[in-house]
């Protein structure tokens, strides 16, 4: 079968109508396509003969089929829903997203200058903390006293293990600490197992390697700069570390160390020689079969007399943990006590029949949305600048002042965020304004009485009752058409369009 | 649509084409001269604007002419107010295309 060339140029002209008919709305398409295609047949009927073919004839008529593109294009901008701005007023929704960044940029930067604070928000998590272990005796219920004996620690290190691939070994001690001739400085120094560091996985800034022999010291952020006055060339020299010389090599962030014991100075001691008599603590590493253990059990083991001891393992995740745990607890009661304290409708829009367009509900949903969200870090950094304004305080308590501080600024986040929301204009997101009391207050519930609101570029009236009836129990909301346009400064924001 | 309402030429001349009995767009092409890219969406404008209203041809007499309906268009009240106000703005319109009265004249 063979396509005559006036056929195939009659279906390529209908297959271009039917592409631009695609640019029409959906609702107007059909009428569109009728009108184009029944005109089309009258141009055709005019231009072509009946059985005979014509290069020109079809050019005119594929020149008035091309004329389909830009009036498809002008009945989709026609009848396309106006989006409507958002008011630029006072209280718009853009300042109120301004505003919130803001009092998260001062947050932060609070946060920033606290420096307890600051190295919460810097702390890098320890290497695989559900499977670190610390090990303590079963009979001492305290975690933060030393239990454990360096024999005990050998012991352990040379048996082959089933349970633990890696131990460590610190001890914490009251030292002296001098460099050359100068005056020595005090300070708590854990002589520890070469390995501990590597063990938990802690970063170590400036880190410097010793010659295999030498002990190496790390010092903490606060001993570094009270010590040494935070002198970067002091890595690499010589001190003396009570009767041991070692080979400063590196600064530990402060709050990284989350381990038991208060310690200036970490004495690395290589091949484990050179521990004193004194118990101390033992981290270990568990291996992977055994890390479905949970966190915290007991087991028994050899000591060095030959004997059976019972001992403790409690996992580090709880001692490594970040406040955000705190934190998302805090939100999650903020967001239980919330049904209690406000009511959680947005306000109730039924006084008119016509719906909001779909990008008009779809934009004043995100706003809520972008607040809730916005909101989260900000009590997030408050709490946080809240919990640790006070250097040095106990860690429970920082705790506690967090997680309450948490909770009342997330609680009242919310119910501000619910308040605005309903304050506002459901069409420009326009803060309402000229508040009018209405009606004569009454103890009568068949009198209304209430509060008027209105949006300053007139898309309507917000009611609020006085006291709420069984008729009248919520705000309800008016909508203004065109027809109140003149009322207003802004011309053109009230249209029919936004339905 | 307010009758004072400002037209441009190509509107004017449409809207003059309409009311001379022109009253389909492929008509107002072949009288304006003017592209069906032109013509069509300037229609819709004023149908839009409320100075001319469509109707379609009914079906019974598009089936006895063997074609399909036709989109008729037709001057609304204000539109004729308008186009008054486009006479007297643009002198030469009714000349260009005179209505079918005048043409009898």
């Amino acid at each position: 079968m063979t396509l005559r060339p006036s056929a195939l140029c009659e279906l390529l002209c209908l297959a271009l109508l039917r592409g631009a008919s695609l640019l029409v709305p959906a609702r107007q398409r059909e009428e569109w396509w009728r009108e184009w295609r029944a005109e089309l047949w009258h141009v055709r009927r005019t231009y072509t003969a009946e059985q005979s073919f014509s290069w020109m004839a079809e050019r005119e008529v594929a020149a008035f089929c091309l004329g389909a593109l830009p009036d498809a294009l002008s009945f989709r901008e026609q009848f396309q829903q106006r989006r409507i701005p958002l008011a630029t007023t006072m209280g718009s929704a853009t300042q109120c997203v301004q505003v919130l960044f803001g009092l998260i940029a001062i947050s932060y930067g609070v946060a920033m200058l606290l420096p307890e604070v600051s190295a919460i928000l810097h702390f890098s998590a320890y290497r695989d903390t559900k499977n670190l272990m610390l090990l303590r005796d079963a009979h001492s219920s305290d975690d933060s006293v030393a239990t454990i004996s360096a024999e005990q620690y050998q012991v352990w290190k040379r048996r082959r293990q089933e349970l633990f691939n890696g131990f460590a070994f610190y001890q914490v001690a009251e030292q002296s600490l001098s460099i050359e001739n100068s005056v020595a400085t005090k300070g708590a120094v854990a002589s520890a197992s070469s390995n501990l560091f590597d063990l938990l996985g802690l970063r170590v800034r400036y880190a410097r390697e010793a010659p295999g022999s030498l002990p190496r010291l790390i010092l903490s952020e606060q001993m570094w700069k009270r010590r040494f006055g935070g002198d970067p060339h002091i890595f690499g020299r010589m001190v003396q570390v009570g009767s041991e010389s070692a080979m400063v090599s590196g600064v530990v962030d402060p709050g990284e160390w989350r381990l038991p014991g208060k310690t200036d100075a970490w004495l690395l001691l290589p091949h484990d020689l050179g521990f004193s008599e004194r118990v101390g603590f033992v981290v270990a590493h568990l291996q992977s079969p055994h890390a479905d253990w949970g966190e915290a059990w007991h087991m028994s083991a050899p000591t060095p007399a030959g004997t059976a001891n019972d001992f403790f393992c409690e996992s580090l995740t709880e001692r490594t943990r970040g406040p955000g745990d705190v934190f998302l607890f805090a939100v999650l009661l903020a967001c239980l006590a919330l049904p209690a304290t406000t009511s959680l409708p947005l306000g109730e829009y039924r006084a008119s029949s016509r719906r909001l367009s779909r990008f008009t509900r779809v934009r004043r949903w995100s706003f809520l949305g972008c607040k809730l969200v916005l909101l989260l870090p900000i009590v997030y950094f408050v709490s946080l600048d809240l919990a640790h304004l006070r250097s040095g305080m106990d860690p429970v308590t920082s705790e506690y002042i967090q997680l309450l501080s948490a909770f009342s600024v997330c609680l009242f986040g919310l119910r501000w965020s619910l308040r605005d929301q309903r304050q506002r204009c459901p069409v420009c997101l326009g803060k309402l304004t000229n508040p009018a009391r209405v009606g004569q207050p009454s103890r009568s519930f068949l009198d209304w009485n209430g509060t008027e609101l209105i949006c300053v570029s007139g898309h309507g009236l917000l009611h609020v009752p006085e006291m709420a009836t069984s008729w009248f129990s919520e705000q309800r909301w008016l909508y203004l058409d065109a027809s109140w346009e003149i009322l207003f400064a802004e011309p053109g924001f009230v249209t029919p369009g936004y339905f | 649509m307010a009758a004072e309402t400002k037209l441009s030429h190509t509107a004017a001349m449409i809207l003059q084409a309409v009311n001379a009995g022109y009253v389909y767009g492929f008509s107002v092409m072949e009288m304006t001269g003017l592209p069906s890219g032109t013509v069509y969406p300037a229609m819709r404008r004023l149908e839009r604007d409320e100075l001319i209203r469509s109707s379609w041809e009914q079906q019974a007499i598009a089936d006895a002419g063997q074609r399909p309906p036709r989109k008729y268009y037709k001057l609304t009240r204000s539109g004729k107010l308008t186009l008054e106000a486009s006479r007297k703005r643009y002198p030469l319109l009714a000349k260009l295309i005179p209505s079918e009265q005048e043409e009898q004249v």
